[in-house]
């Protein structure tokens, strides 16, 4: 939270010390005791409406809600305050969804209209567009304008969105400024009929970006931007605020798209065009749940492949990660490797998979007494002929590597086993 | 975060559905909307119904008074947009006006935001639950007599107070980007509530938070400050967060904590200076849930509305102890969550002030003042589950693994503040809040202020302890401790 500071705050003392007083500190009530809390008796101040339920599965909720939605027409939160009228009784609560579907939007297509060129000349204050919709209240307007703009943002974001059939271009034309979604697009740029026009959508607007491909609105500037193509519009476009008889291009839609002359009409027509474009919108809606909730599960599944393929490998996991650390059973390993492959330390650190090359060395260097190392080595090149160099070399390197930890695992009976010099029973 | 049985709570929620039609004004930074914006996430989610939900009562008066003062509230109950020419007076004294604007609804809209957190309060109170969120409260710079940044009714003081009945001890932290000053002060003198708050300080709204504000009278060394600079980072704050609040639980042994969770220390945030990602943010909830103490989280700042509700929805679902997916479920607002419609976010690139010894430096400090405390008496020393540091570091590789997202995605999805803009006011810019609460304006990284910044703290430290040994070092060598990064 904060505040911005205001030029009062320069003349008067800035209040930025914690101030000290009766005027100020809370005064703390005293603490009940113990034996005469009754905190039964204390009242909720508020309304519970909605408690979780352990009894119905949550595919069993989901699909409820869904129809809730889908086919009544309820938010999530409605059908949820349903079911817990009933007492979460899944069965009665899915009866009476249809006694008591929620009220439709009262906001009509006059309404949505007035609305969109109220907020044209006055943008947010939400006072003035009050005083063209003095039936709405402040809070109603407020929140249609929320949900109002995130739909004109849903167009030009989403590229589809243009493709759809019947998103009208134009602004201001009560038939299609009906649509919940589409007609809104460009309302924010396209303001009092000023301003040129969008050399790609038509669209009247205060301030069109010049790129090589004309001057643009914002929304196909966005696209543009972000696609290097320009946005694709479908229907007439064109169509200018109050003067629709403008310039309009003839573009043809989409491929695989085509106007059905009866829903055009149908929609002109009024009611029926708005119930049908509710409906679809409802489509729109349930499609893009189940999209996202694709990608969650897709996701989810990733991650659960991911996390499976580590439980499958944990041993691969632990041998590959180097590790200085010295089991005896890798120091038996790397004596019997010394008996089998004699210097060759890398043959041995492949041996035993989770040294390298340096670590074996190392070892061989710090062992070489305790295991006899080198009448090892002597069997080994009894068998293999001589050694090609010096083991001096090897001491000498030891030096710069003193930091190297060599432990052995603190298991008592075998350690003891190997300050015998009992371990390397090195048999062939 | 991983989904253990013990990580279950009962968790109440509060909410009224039309806390989000309330509106600040043109231009104005504040957003209720917000609130529903994460109330929808929730229930897309499919969280709401993993809790109790609660329409809250609207506070009454009298209750509002029970830190307020009667003319203030009186005031509060009678101005509105259209009788505002009458209370010219009253308006300057009570500081309503310009950041605190007269908007419709004013009064019902703190009824409501105080009514979820009391009766939050009463919730916890009656043991009926373990966690209660209130996203419509956390107004934390609001005073007895006065409005402050952006904040009229302190829900948080009127929860406390609500508390203190069964509780003699009640501990508040704040992670809010500001000063929790209204909290703080409120509590000044009292030794039974402690406030901790983690804070951008310097040339900085509200202006206090020193870290030589340690309360007074009863309540010395009951109120904690962390001053901090810009650019904090998950990893620095919780190098910080984790011990403070781990000494305050050990020395204070509160019986209840209140988290003020103001989002707008998170990374992009429209007036916030900090680098938190949702992630970070969201581990200093789970870091407090671990003491299993009776727990009120509320709201607070948060100006980059889309990071708000993501924040938000996250602490939810923390508190419930339910793992979510990145990818946020279809809902009404949907199309503010582009372009790539996940929950969490990335930090930017911004330098972090913040000097891993200039952090060690607070601590230290705080850590004595924390040591002065008396012991609780008759309690035990609460321990600290012994996972809790570091099982969460093992499952932030884990996650950030698969979540992280090409950088370029990342700038998409910090940089273009208005593109699908949740902040209505497109062209008018950020409105940040490291212009000085004087009216004194400082240009960012002007090397000069930061300078006499460091001058400021080392006079401070001086002052205060003039006896630290660390500080008898050459000059130069507190000048490295406490500067900030280059």
């Amino acid at each position: 939270m904060q505040a911005e500071s205001t030029s009062e705050d320069e003349s008067s003392v800035p209040v930025d010390k914690i101030r000290v007083g009766r005027d100020y500190q809370a005064v703390c009530p005293e603490l009940q005791p113990e034996n005469q809390r009754k905190p039964e008796l204390l009242a909720d101040r508020a309304l519970l409406v909605w408690s979780p339920t352990e009894s119905i599965p949550e595919t069993k909720l989901e699909d409820y809600i869904i129809l809730a939605k889908d086919k009544y027409g309820y938010n999530g939160e409605q059908a949820l305050g349903m079911l817990f009228w009933h007492k979460h009784d899944l069965e009665r609560a899915m009866l009476d969804l249809a006694n008591f579907t929620p009220f439709p939007d009262e906001w009509s297509v006059e309404d949505k209209v007035l609305f969109e060129q109220a907020f044209q000349f006055h943008g947010k204050s939400f006072h003035r567009i009050r005083q063209m919709l003095p039936d709405k209240t402040i809070a109603s307007l407020v929140k249609y304008y929320y949900s109002w703009k995130k739909t004109r943002s849903r167009t030009s974001l989403m590229d589809k969105q243009a493709r759809k059939l019947n998103t009208p271009k134009e602004e201001g034309l009560p038939s299609e400024a009906g649509s919940e979604n589409g007609s809104n697009e460009e309302s924010d740029h396209d303001d009092k009929g000023e301003g040129g026009a969008c050399s790609n959508c038509g669209v009247n607007c205060t301030v069109t970006q010049v790129t090589s491909k004309g001057n643009l609105c914002n929304s196909c500037f966005q696209h543009w931007r972000r696609t290097g193509l320009l946005r694709p519009t479908s229907g007439p476009t064109g169509g200018k605020r109050g003067t629709p008889l403008g310039a309009r291009h003839k573009r043809k839609p989409p491929r695989g798209m085509y106007i059905n002359h009866d829903d055009l009409a149908a929609m002109a027509s009024g009611n029926t065009g708005v119930v049908m474009l509710k409906a679809m919108d409802r489509e729109i809606d349930s499609i893009q749940r189940q999209i996202q909730q694709n990608k969650q599960s897709i996701s989810s599944l990733k991650r659960k492949h991911s996390d499976s393929i580590e439980d499958l490998r944990p041993s691969s996991e632990n041998n590959s990660r180097f590790n200085a650390r010295w089991t005896n059973e890798e120091l038996l390993l790397a004596v019997q490797g010394v008996r089998k492959y004699g210097r060759d330390f890398k043959s041995i650190a492949d041996v035993i998979g989770n040294k390298t090359e340096h670590h074996v060395r190392t070892f061989f260097i710090n062992y070489r007494k305790r295991y006899n190392l080198d009448s090892i080595l002597k069997e080994w090149e009894k068998e293999h002929g001589p050694l090609p160099e010096d083991i001096s070399d090897i001491k000498s390197e030891n030096d710069d590597n003193d930091n190297d930890v060599i432990c052995i695992s603190p298991t008592p009976s075998t350690k003891k086993d190997i300050k015998n010099g009992k371990v390397p029973q090195i048999t062939k | 975060m991983t989904t253990q049985p013990h990580s279950r709570k009962r968790v109440c929620y509060y909410y009224d559905s039309d806390i989000g039609n309330y509106y600040y004004g043109q231009g104005h930074p504040m957003k209720p909307h917000r609130i529903r914006m994460t109330h929808n996430l929730l229930l897309n989610y499919g969280l709401y119904r993993k809790m109790e939900i609660y329409r809250p009562h609207k506070a009454t008066a009298e209750e509002m008074t029970k830190f307020h003062s009667d003319d203030y509230i009186r005031f509060l109950r009678s101005i509105r947009p259209d009788n505002m020419s009458e209370y010219n007076k009253q308006m300057q004294r009570f500081n309503v006006g310009e950041d605190c604007p007269v908007f419709d609804g004013l009064y019902e809209f703190c009824q409501l935001s105080a009514g979820g957190s009391v009766a939050a309060a009463v919730k916890l109170n009656k043991q009926a639950s373990e966690i209660c969120i209130n996203w419509g409260g956390g107004l934390h710079h609001a005073k007895k007599s006065e409005a402050s940044g952006f904040c009229y009714v302190n829900d948080i003081v009127l929860g406390i107070l609500e508390l203190l009945k069964y509780h003699q001890r009640v501990l508040y932290i704040d992670i809010d980007v500001h000063h929790g000053d209204g909290v703080e002060e409120a509590f000044y003198t009292t030794d039974r509530v402690m406030t901790v708050s983690f804070h951008k300080y310097g040339e900085y709204f509200p202006g206090t938070g020193d870290l030589r504000d340690i309360g007074a009278g009863k309540g010395k060394y009951y109120a904690v400050n962390i001053p901090l600079r810009d650019g904090m980072d998950d990893e620095a704050y919780e190098s910080i967060f984790v011990p403070i609040i781990s000494k305050v639980m050990e020395t204070f042994q509160p019986s209840a904590v209140v988290l003020q969770c103001g989002a707008d220390s998170l990374t992009g945030d429209r007036l916030g200076c900090f680098n938190l990602t949702v992630k970070g943010h969201g581990k200093c909830v789970e870091f407090v849930k671990k003491y299993n103490l009776p727990f009120m989280m509320v709201g607070g700042g948060g100006y980059t509305i889309r990071n708000v509700s993501r924040a938000w929805t996250y602490e939810t679902s923390v508190a419930l102890g339910v793992e979510i997916a990145n990818e946020l479920p279809y809902n009404d607002y949907f199309e503010y969550f582009g372009p790539d419609f996940k929950l969490h976010i990335s930090p930017s690139n911004m330098a972090n002030q913040n000097t891993p010894e200039y952090l060690e430096k607070i601590k230290t400090r705080l850590f004595e003042n924390l040591r002065m405390l008396p012991h609780a008496p008759g309690v035990q020393v609460q321990a600290i589950p012994e996972d809790a540091i570091n099982e969460e570091s093992d499952n932030e590789d884990k996650v950030d693994k698969d979540e992280r997202l090409p950088q370029k995605d990342l700038d998409k999805r910090i940089v273009p503040e208005n593109e699908f803009s949740d902040s209505e006011d497109e062209g008018e810019g950020d409105r940040r809040d490291n212009r000085s609460y004087k009216g004194r304006k400082r240009p960012r990284l002007d090397k000069g202020g930061e300078n006499k910044d460091e001058d400021k703290i080392k006079d401070e430290v001086k002052a205060e302890k003039g006896d630290d040994s660390l500080l008898k070092s050459s000059p130069d060598d507190t000048k490295k401790l406490i500067g900030p990064t280059p």
